[in-house]
C-alpha cells in the first residue's frame, strides 16, 4: 500500500492527480493524462480498466487541472464526453461533487484515476508524479 | 377529431419522456460509483418564428414546434462489451417528423486496447459520427445553435442521415510526436417510412422509399497539444423509389454522395469552425422513365464563438449552399422547370447571430435569429413548394431552453 508524502500545508495547492492503488503507476505523461481525459486510453498499462472521476466543469479544481495539468480547455472535454455518452459511441467519466467523495472513490474503484487540490490527510492512494 | 387524437397524442409523448426523464435524472445522481449502468437525458422546449417561409410551419405562426427529449443508457456487461440505447422524442414542425424515435441501439466491442491503439467494432442501429455535428444534431446543448447550418445539417435528411442499422470500427491512434487520429467507417440502412417520402419527395409521392446499405468513413487529426482539428469525411449512399398505383411518379433510383472537410480552432474564448462540402445528387427516373439528371451541389459555412465569460457565450455564422455549383444562381433550375420552380430554390445562404448563456452546469438558454437567403434546403427537396416559399428572402428567430443529466 503506497500512502502519500505529505510535505506541510502550503498555503497554495497545484493540483495533483491521485489514483487506486491497482493501476501500479508512480508517474505518468502530460500527453497520457490528455489520452485517459479524452477517453482515448482505456486501461493501465496492467491491463486494469481505468475509472475517471472528474468534478463539476464549473469547479476551481476541474478548471485548473484541465488548463494547467491538460493544457486543455474545460469545454473542450465535456465536448468530447458529451459526444460519446450521446452517440453510443462511449462512457463518459464519472462526476463527483466534492474532492472528499473523489477521494473516496478513487480509493475504492479499481483502476481509477482522480485530481485534488488539497492533498491533506490523504492516504491509501497512488499520488502521480507528472513528468513533461 | 383526428387533429384532437395527434395532439392528444403529442402531449401524451411528451408526458411519458419527461416522467421517464424525472424517474431516471433521480436514478443517475443517486450514486457516485462507477457501476456498470449509466443513465442521461436531456429536454429542451423553445419557441421558433419563421417569416417567409415553410421552414417549420406553413401559416408563418409564431411556433412551439421545437421540443427534443432524450433518454440514453450505457451498460457495460464485461471490461470488453458494452450495451447502448437512445430514444429521442422530436418536434420540429415542418423539419422532419414529429414522433419517438429509437436514434441508437448497439453493442460495443472493445477489440483492442493499448496506450497507443484503440479498436471499437458497434453493431446494431448506430448513430452517425462521422461529420462534425451528425452525432450532436439533435442533442440541443451539444450543438452549436439551435438550427445547425442546413447545407450540411439539411433537417429534411434528418432521419436519413442520423445513422442506420448495420456496423461501425472505430479506431484511435495516438502519436506523442504527431497527435491523435480517428478513423471511423460504417456500413448501414436508415429506416424509411412512408412520412419520411412525404417530408423528402413531396406530399404527392404515394410510392415507398427504400435505402439501399451505405458507406461513410471519416479521418479526424489533431496535432500534438494543438487547438486545432482537422476532419475529411465521405459518404455514398442510393435510395430507390417504388411506385404505388395511381402515383404521381415512377419507379425511380437516387444516389446521394457527400463529401465534407472540416477545421475547428478550440481556444480560449475564440473558437471557429469551417466546413466545406460537396454532394453529388443523381436521379434516374422518378419523374418519368428516362428522365435523368446528375447534379453536384457544394457549400461552406463559417462560425466563429467568442465566450465572454464561462456562462455567456456569443455565436455568429455564414452558411451558403448551391444544389448545383454549375448553376449557381439557379436559372437553369427555373428554365427546366418552365418557370415552375424559381431561381432562389438553386441556392440558401444563412446569416445567422445567436447567444449561448449557462444558468448552471446543466440548464441553458440558447437563442438566435437568422436572416436567409433562397430556398435550396426547404421540405420538400425533391418536389419544391414554390407556393408556399414565395419569397427569396426569408427570416427566423428561435429560443430555447434546454436541461440534461
Amino acid at each position: 500500500m503506497v500512502l502519500v508524502m505529505l510535505f506541510g500545508s502550503p498555503a497554495i495547492h497545484a493540483v495533483e492527480v491521485i489514483t487506486n492503488i491497482t493501476a501500479e503507476t508512480a508517474s505518468i505523461t502530460t500527453t497520457q493524462l490528455r489520452r485517459i481525459y479524452s477517453m482515448r486510453q482505456v486501461r493501465w498499462a496492467n491491463g486494469v480498466p481505468i475509472t475517471i472521476f472528474v468534478l463539476s466543469s464549473t469547479s476551481t479544481t476541474h478548471q485548473k487541472f484541465c488548463k494547467e495539468t491538460l493544457r486543455l480547455f474545460p469545454y473542450q472535454l465535456d465536448r468530447i464526453w458529451d459526444k460519446l455518452t450521446f452517440s453510443g459511441m462511449g462512457v463518459g467519466p464519472t462526476l463527483v461533487t466534492s474532492e472528499k467523495e473523489l477521494i473516496k472513490a478513487v480509493k475504492s474503484t479499481t483502476g481509477a484515476i482522480g485530481y485534488i487540490e488539497n492533498i491533506d490527510e490523504v492516504s491509501d492512494v497512488n499520488l502521480l508524479k507528472i513528468d513533461e | 377529431m383526428s387533429i384532437y387524437l395527434k395532439s392528444m397524442n403529442k402531449m401524451i409523448y411528451k408526458l411519458i419522456c419527461v416522467s421517464a426523464l424525472i424517474a431516471f435524472n433521480t436514478i443517475a445522481q443517486d450514486e457516485y460509483s462507477a457501476e456498470p449502468f449509466k443513465i442521461h437525458g436531456f429536454v429542451a422546449q423553445g419557441a421558433i418564428d419563421v417569416d417567409g417561409s415553410n421552414f417549420v410551419n406553413n401559416d408563418g405562426e409564431l411556433s412551439l414546434e421545437l421540443t427534443e427529449i432524450g433518454l440514453n443508457t450505457s451498460y457495460k456487461f464485461t471490461n470488453d462489451f458494452r450495451f447502448a440505447a437512445q430514444a429521442v422524442y422530436l418536434n420540429g414542425g415542418n423539419r422532419y417528423n414529429e414522433g419517438l424515435r429509437v436514434d441508437y441501439f448497439l453493442v460495443d466491442w472493445n477489440a483492442y486496447s493499448s496506450d497507443k491503439w484503440q479498436a471499437n467494432l458497434f453493431v446494431g442501429r448506430i448513430k452517425n459520427t462521422h461529420w462534425l455535428h451528425s452525432s450532436t444534431r439533435d442533442i440541443p446543448f451539444a450543438r452549436p445553435s439551435i438550427i445547425l447550418p442546413q447545407g450540411a445539417y439539411f433537417d429534411g435528411f434528418r432521419d436519413i442521415a442520423v445513422g442506420g442499422d448495420g456496423a461501425a470500427l472505430k479506431l484511435t491512434y495516438n502519436n506523442d510526436e504527431y497527435g491523435e487520429f480517428d478513423f471511423n467507417f460504417s456500413r448501414g440502412r436508415s429506416p424509411i417510412n412512408s412520412d419520411d417520402a412525404e417530408v423528402i419527395l413531396s406530399e404527392l409521392a404515394q410510392g415507398s422509399i427504400e435505402h439501399n446499405l451505405d458507406s461513410q468513413a471519416s479521418v479526424y487529426w489533431r496535432p500534438v497539444f494543438s487547438q486545432w482539428k482537422f476532419g475529411l469525411t465521405l459518404l455514398d449512399s442510393e435510395f430507390n423509389y417504388e411506385e404505388e398505383s395511381l402515383d404521381f411518379f415512377v419507379d425511380g433510383r437516387f444516389v446521394f454522395q457527400f463529401y465534407t472537410m472540416n477545421a475547428m480552432y478550440e481556444g480560449e474564448n475564440w473558437e471557429f469552425t469551417t466546413e466545406l462540402l460537396q454532394t453529388r445528387f443523381l436521379t434516374e427516373g422518378f419523374y418519368a422513365p428516362q428522365f435523368s439528371q446528375d447534379n453536384l451541389g457544394q457549400g461552406a459555412s463559417f462560425q466563429a464563438r467568442y465566450k465572454v465569460d464561462q456562462k455567456l457565450t456569443l455565436i455568429s455564422r455564414y452558411d451558403l449552399f448551391y444544389a448545383d455549383r454549375d448553376d449557381k444562381k439557379g436559372q437553369e433550375l427555373e428554365k427546366r422547370s418552365y418557370g415552375v420552380v424559381p431561381s432562389y430554390f438553386g441556392y440558401q445562404h444563412d446569416a445567422m447571430l445567436g447567444f449561448s448563456y449557462d444558468f448552471s452546469d446543466n440548464f441553458r438558454v440558447n437563442a438566435e435569429y437568422h436572416w436567409v437567403e433562397g430556398a435550396a434546403r426547404l421540405n420538400p427537396i425533391v418536389l419544391p413548394n414554390a407556393l408556399v416559399n414565395n419569397q427569396e428572402r426569408w427570416e427566423m428567430w428561435a429560443v430555447q431552453l434546454m436541461y440534461w443529466f
